[in-house]
């Protein structure tokens, strides 16, 4: 196929998904496959987000619950004080998380690998204490929220978030599959597989990973802000929790980091033992189960899913073709 | 839902006409909650999880509610509120349960809240704090012991003011609960005119506190009311019996997290002797009510097998109260009608193993039974001394209490 049929394939498998999304929330009237169907929708677009700048530029962010929890606080704030509509605080949290990304594009000036992983962390805390003393979003304590009315033609706010979130997943591949086909993408590459190197052939490495760190950031945060309406409580131990991080990263690792379609299928599969495990083993085990897939995974298939089935991403991922 | 109900008290009716042979037909009542089984709040839940199993044996062995027997359907949420959404949505949605009860603590609860409000759904709180309090539900009923908001800081500065208190040194665990009690303790101490000469808020994960007492014993307070989290409260308890607090104060602790749990109380050994600190339930003669003794035979012999709390004194009697409430109530409105069985808890006083328990309109204790007791004459590393009447001396509240507050502090720590 060439590239414009592969366009043309990806727009009409988005609308497909959308339209069968939408349909879902008109016909079912269980509402439990909304409240699970958007923790996978999220976890998603949380992995999706977090390869552009972890897999394409291959710096490693641990700092996924710090995007994450500042899209939740940043709806918060802004519902807090305004009242403001789910889309106005998507919106809100996204440039938010730019701006954050922005800071922490800049910090990958002065640190690589581990370090620019140890920094995320410490940039998590940094915020997660910063919010736990802010008395207008509630503090340590956390804070209740009211939904408002749903608006039309959803009966229920939780088919609407997860109509919500659909969307934003949609946003978050299709970026993250532009930016893979785009120069953006190879320059990614170049600089993962050998900073200085891309450098002194001519990739603008500073400007690429500032762009990288704003969109996944941007990202993160806007699929982050509809959980304090999900939830209608946010407390900053649950919003900066790391295992946002972990199963961001995680996900990604599963599914491969090379296409935008690993960390889709990476969070399907992973997402959705979760959401599975939880509701039948229900207890210690299921932390063991995950743990034991993801050494499976590991050792059995360093590239991911997409490694496994398709040699091809195989060689790309290692920057031979 | 109504139709269920419906259906539900149908099925009692016919029950109840046919007699006995036919019971063991009827499906299984089911409650489902969540608890928490891993993460932070493990410990707790578990043990809870406990004691409402012992109940469901209980009241099976007695032919079950309604001659149906009692089913629990539980997963595990652990510890998160992002989890407890999907999963009550499951317990409603698709395993039809027939009545709910609540996680422990607050933060898996808070997001369930709205959920069972829009839905008009009965929820039994377990060990919540203020989780109604803005969202007002009509159908919940805490069985945590903590009653009126402010109670809570007003029993124990009223021992202080009591024993000669003037002034009040807080300090507190940047966290939710903690955050919680140090807000009222602020309320009632300006309301009653005690000047707050020393407010320390110190971040979660602290390990070192000799700094931070120090700069406590400078100030010179007569009251010094802690709000910590278990690893923070042994910190806190080790850095006073290095660095001292001084003669000025009269009473310590208040709000400590942890010294109710067997394995830190053991940890710590002495150097608990004198703190004055809130509980839910102790081993002291006026708290043993109809079926304590039996229940806690029971548990004991159980939380070996099950790993939990050798104790369990702070959660596990108050999952079987919860148990009998609706035993109670189903029983009273001989059906699995929601609104009939909270309005039968709403309105009566319900006899429990942890004592009688009446119900405000926000779904709180009527009056609190919190209990602050002091510990005396404990020993290093023994478990067993715990089970034994004495070792922690009930001050309030007055229709419990087993003896008077030991003051100034350091008289009390010997």
């Amino acid at each position: 196929m060439n590239k414009r049929s592969h366009s043309i394939a990806f727009w009409a498998a988005v609308a497909v998904f959308l339209v069968a999304v939408l349909s879902m929330t008109q016909i079912v009237r269980n509402e439990y496959p909304f409240f699970a169907g958007y923790v996978i929708l999220q976890f998603i677009a949380l992995a999706v987000a977090w390869s552009i700048l972890g897999g394409y530029a291959g710096y490693v962010n641990f700092g996924t619950n710090a995007f994450f929890g500042v899209g939740v606080y940043t709806a918060v704030a802004l519902f807090n004080a305004t009242g403001a509509p789910l889309v106005v605080q998507i919106a809100a949290a996204a440039v938010v998380g730019m701006t954050l990304g922005f800071g922490v594009g800049l910090l990958t000036l002065r640190m690589r690998g581990i370090f620019f992983s140890i920094a995320t962390i410490a940039l998590a805390i940094i915020i997660e204490t910063f919010v736990m003393n802010w008395r207008f979003v509630g503090g340590a304590a956390g804070i209740q929220i009211q939904r408002p009315p749903v608006t039309a033609p959803f009966d229920s706010y939780v088919k609407m978030l997860f109509f919500v979130q659909a969307v934003l997943v949609v946003i978050a591949i299709a970026i993250a599959r532009y930016i893979q086909n785009s120069r953006i993408g190879r320059g990614l590459q170049a600089l993962r597989d050998d900073e200085l190197a891309a450098e002194c052939t001519g990739v603008p490495t500073l400007r690429l990973k500032l762009i990288a760190c704003m969109i996944s950031g941007a990202l993160i945060s806007a699929a982050g802000a509809p959980a304090a309406m999900y939830l209608q409580y946010a407390d900053p131990s649950s919003a900066f929790n790391l295992s946002y991080s972990v199963s961001a990263l995680a996900m990604a690792l599963i599914g491969g980091t090379a296409h935008w379609i690993g960390p889709v299928l990476g969070a399907i599969l992973l997402g959705s033992t979760q959401q599975l495990l939880a509701v039948t083993i229900s207890s210690e085990v299921n932390v063991l189960v995950l743990g034991i897939m993801l050494v499976l995974f590991v050792v059995g298939a360093p590239k991911g899913i997409i490694g496994l089935l398709r040699p091809r991403y195989r060689l790309r991922a290692g920057g031979k073709q | 839902m109504k139709r269920r109900t419906f259906l539900g008290g149908a099925m009692a009716v016919a029950v109840v006409g046919h007699g006995s042979s036919a019971l063991a037909q009827q499906p299984p009542i089911k409650i489902g909650m969540s608890m928490p089984q891993t993460g932070g709040l493990a410990g707790g839940g578990k043990a809870s999880l406990l004691g409402i199993e012992i109940w469901r044996d209980d009241v099976n062995a007695k032919g079950g509610l309604l001659g149906r027997k009692v089913e629990l359907v539980v997963y595990d949420d652990k510890s998160s509120a992002s989890e407890t959404p999907a999963i009550y949505a499951k317990l409603v949605d698709v395993d039809k349960v027939d009545l709910l009860f609540a996680p422990y603590a607050t933060v898996p609860t808070a997001p369930i809240m709205p959920f069972v409000k829009q839905r008009g759904l009965l929820l039994m709180g377990n060990f919540s704090f203020q989780v109604n309090s803005k969202v007002g539900h009509d159908m919940w009923f805490n069985n945590a012991p903590w009653g009126p908001a402010d109670s809570w800081a007003a029993s124990f500065l009223d021992l202080a003011q009591k024993a000669g208190g003037k002034n009040m040194a807080l300090l507190t665990a940047d966290q939710e609960f903690a955050q919680n009690l140090a807000l009222t303790a602020r309320d009632v101490a300006k309301k009653r005119n005690i000047p707050i000469v020393f407010d320390q808020v110190y971040p979660p994960n602290t390990v070192e506190f000799s700094s931070i007492i120090r700069a406590l014993k400078a100030a010179k307070p007569d009251i010094v009311y802690v709000a910590s989290y278990p690893p923070d409260s042994a910190g806190i308890l080790r850095a006073v019996n290095e660095i001292g607090i001084g003669d000025s104060v009269k009473i310590f602790g208040g709000g400590m997290v942890g010294l109710q749990f067997a394995a830190v109380m053991s940890n710590l050994g002495s150097l608990l002797n004198g703190v004055v600190n809130y509980n839910t339930w102790l081993p002291e003669k006026s708290m043993y009510f109809d079926g304590t003794k039996e229940f806690f035979d029971k548990y004991t012999k159980r939380a070996v097998e099950a790993k939990v709390d050798p104790l369990g004194y702070y959660l596990a009697p108050f999952g079987y109260a919860m148990g009998q409430m609706i035993e109670a109530a189903v029983g009273a409105t001989k059906s699995l009608d929601q609104k009939g069985i909270a309005k039968y808890l709403r309105e009566n006083e319900h006899k429990t193993i942890v004592g009688p328990i009446a119900f405000s309109a926000d779904g709180e204790r009527k009056e609190t039974a919190t209990l602050q007791a002091q510990f005396r004459g404990v020993k290093d590393k023994d478990i067993e001394q715990f089970r034994s009447s004495g070792k922690q001396v009930i001050l309030f509240p007055d229709k419990l209490k087993t003896g008077e507050l030991i003051a100034p502090f350091e008289a009390a720590r010997n």
